[in-house]
């Protein structure tokens, strides 16, 4: 057994990180204690620029340090151990308690100490910024050989990057929902304190469209409403019988065939429904229920209702109720024209997933009036504008490199 | 194809590997080949034709990446078998296999077959396919674990061992890692930013952060006992990531909360 090294003697090892981390995370809640939440407005531009550059400078300076015993625990593995072990506590209190962004810190002493806000909790806050010293000043000595050290230097330099960025662009970033009626031009967005915002562009709402997925059918209990059996409901796919031409569904002792449906209907009288193409319609079907012993049969028209309609159902006995869903929406997209102050005009046809960009905005389809559905007459939509994403991005993609060269050759060389 | 095939491939799926699992421990190595060879083609043919059937790849419902996890678990599993020759990994890997499938035969979990629109990108395959992979790598480290803690309890540790586990840490943690870039970028076009820390991304963090600490603890020699329970643990820890979130009190306004 080798001689044990006295504490606080360099090099430093486990204990001296733990406690290190012990005292980071108790500094940290008396700080929380005495000051309340982290304020992360305090690190808006050009805070955050000197910040970032002065950070980079210390973290490339370190270089000329050559192999101090300071740089080597502060980019050590033993210190990343022990704060990975502090970052991992914090994350699971925060996994398992309810977070209220919104809500000041006010209450018991878990309020109190940050934990229904983690993100802006002082432990949490120095944890990452300790985390982002580590990282940096790791990936920076294996620049010395960048060649043999390439694998290390894409993951440790690029999750630096995307945590720098994000951590110090996170105050420069701002996002709003603006709802726009069909036909009308908006440029004002409510902030968070419900204050009315203008913003430099404007976006004027052509038209709304909604695509919904086929309704299905199911059979709920008349007296709980909840779709049977209980637990694992039964579903008939509309889609089915519209793609595969299936008609027949057994439930329990019924055999339902369905001899007709409509995508857009509306009752025509005597409970019968034909079709009727326009934003208020709702989908119908023509039912047959057969009952297998006693040979009851039960046929109707099946339809789930939109606002303007009411909903049909069937009644298969004293206890069952043959129902439609409500459809799910499949796509929807809003036509829009988009104006900036500087001049600039674009025009798109936006739907989720496919976000446009204007200037140092992006444009997103948010929603619409989900009660109304199809009948919607607004859309929303979220804008953003974060200056710091193409060093996030960049960082992703150096990291997402590193992952690839992980993948590729295991632990094998990756000797740090 | 639709989940109607399932009633009876699934069950065949399951004798493949249970055979393959008993081959094993017999030491019956062609054999026990053949069946794990089985076990996933059949698996495999389901998969594909799941996917034609539903005109999307079968990749939503809890249901869906259980018959992936079974299909990568029994292969990574395989593979590893092959390379290092634990027969303990086949048995492992097999058993979980076929638990997964029997999971999904008595509670399906399949749900409708349409997709809400923020989930109809490309991200949508390589995002849940890198996590799906490095789940079963990451479930093949932790039965390696356990292994390890047993024999260290011999006080017989197994040097070869660790070098396995540590290269199967590594390459799990890229998939990780990969799967949670891919969902990175992809919440951005979706949800209009890259990290908003709901509930399932806090939970993805939790568990890279447990698997990192095992990497670095392996760097300097901490206690390898210590080292090596973070596995199981980590392993517990991604489990509820995957199944466990929407169960959890923060679980209500996730986005990660589907069907």
């Amino acid at each position: 057994m080798s001689e044990v090294k006295p504490m606080w003697r360099w090099p430093w090892r486990y204990r001296e990180s733990l406690l290190f981390t012990a005292a980071l995370i108790a500094g940290g809640f008396a700080a929380q204690l005495a000051f309340g939440p982290f304020d992360f407005y305090l690190l808006r531009h050009p805070v955050n620029y000197i910040l970032g550059i002065v950070l980079t400078a210390l973290i490339l300076l370190s270089l000329l340090a050559g192999d101090n015993p300071i740089v080597r625990w502060l980019s050590g593995a033993y210190l990343v151990a022990a704060l990975l072990a502090g970052l991992l506590l914090f994350t699971l209190i925060m996994g398992l308690t309810p977070q209220l962004p919104g809500v000041a810190p006010d209450g018991d002493i878990f309020i109190r100490l940050g934990f229904t806000r983690m993100t802006t909790s002082w432990p949490f806050v120095l944890l990452y910024f300790m985390t982002l010293v580590s990282l940096g000043l790791a990936a920076a000595r294996r620049l010395r050989s960048p060649g043999k050290k390439l694998v290390f230097i894409l993951n440790h330099g690029g999750l630096w990057l995307v945590l720098a960025a994000a951590g110090l662009g996170a105050a420069d970033r701002e996002q709003y929902i603006m709802h726009v009626r069909e036909g009308e031009v908006e440029w004002r967005v409510y902030t968070d304190d419900q204050q009315v915002l203008e913003l430099p562009l404007a976006i004027r709402l052509d038209d709304f469209d909604l695509e919904e997925y086929e309704p299905k059918l199911a059979v709920i209990d008349r007296h709980s409403g909840l779709p049977q059996p209980e637990g694992n409901p039964a579903l008939f796919q509309l889609a089915d019988y519209l793609t595969a031409g299936l008609t027949e569904w057994r439930f329990g002792d019924w055999d339902i065939s369905v001899e007709k449906y409509i995508a857009q209907a509306a009752p025509s009288g005597n409970g019968a429904y034909s079709e009727l193409p326009m934003p208020g319609a709702s989908p119908a079907a023509r039912v047959l229920a057969r009952h297998r012993d006693s040979k009851v049969i039960q046929a109707g028209w099946v339809s789930g209702g939109s606002q303007l309609l009411p909903v049909s159902p069937l009644a298969l006995d004293d206890d069952l109720i043959l129902v439609m869903t409500k459809p799910e929406a499949k796509r929807f997209v809003s036509r829009i024209k988009v104006f900036t102050r500087n001049g600039r005009e674009e025009e798109t046809a936006l739907e989720v997933n496919q976000p446009l960009k204007v200037e140092n905005w992006q444009i997103y389809q948010y929603g619409y009036d989900n009660k109304a559905g199809r009948m919607s007459t607004y859309s929303s939509f979220e804008l953003v504008s974060d200056p710091w994403l193409p060093l996030v991005q960049a960082g992703l993609i150096l990291w997402a490199l590193g992952s690839l060269g992980l993948i590729y050759q295991g632990k094998g060389k990756q000797k740090p | 194809m639709t989940w109607a095939a399932f009633n009876w491939l699934a069950p065949l799926a399951i004798i493949c590997w249970l055979a393959a699992a008993v081959c094993a421990v017999r030491r019956a190595g062609r054999l026990a080949d053949l069946f794990t060879v089985s076990g996933l083609l059949l698996a495999a043919i389901f998969i594909g034709g799941l996917w034609l059937g539903l005109g999307r790849p079968p990749l939503r419902t809890m249901g869906e990446t259980r018959l992936w996890y079974s299909f990568f678990l029994s292969a990574a599993g395989f593979l590893a078998y092959k390379h290092w020759q634990y027969p303990w990994l086949l048995i492992f890997s097999s058993l979980l296999a076929a638990v997964f499938t029997g999971v999904n035969l008595l509670k399906p979990e399949i749900h409708s077959a349409a997709l809400m629109p923020a989930l109809q990108s490309y991200y949508f395959v390589p995002h849940v396919t890198a996590y799906i992979l490095s789940y079963s790598i990451l479930a093949v480290a932790t039965i390696a674990a356990v292994v390890q803690l047993k024999k260290l309890e011999r006080g017989r540790p197994d040097l070869k061992l660790y070098a396995f586990m540590d290269n199967v840490v590594y390459i799990g943690l890229g998939f990780l890692m990969l799967g949670l870039i891919t969902g990175a970028a992809w919440a951005k076009e979706a949800w209009g930013h890259y990290w908003s820390w709901d509930p399932k991304e806090t939970w993805a963090f939790i568990t890279a952060a447990a698997y990192l600490l095992y990497v670095h603890l392996r760097l300097r020699g901490a206690s390898p006992r210590l080292a090596l329970w973070v596995l199981p643990a980590a392993f517990i820890l991604l489990m509820i990531t995957w199944l466990g979130v929407s169960y959890l009190p923060t679980a209500p306004g996730s986005v990660h909360v589907y069907s």
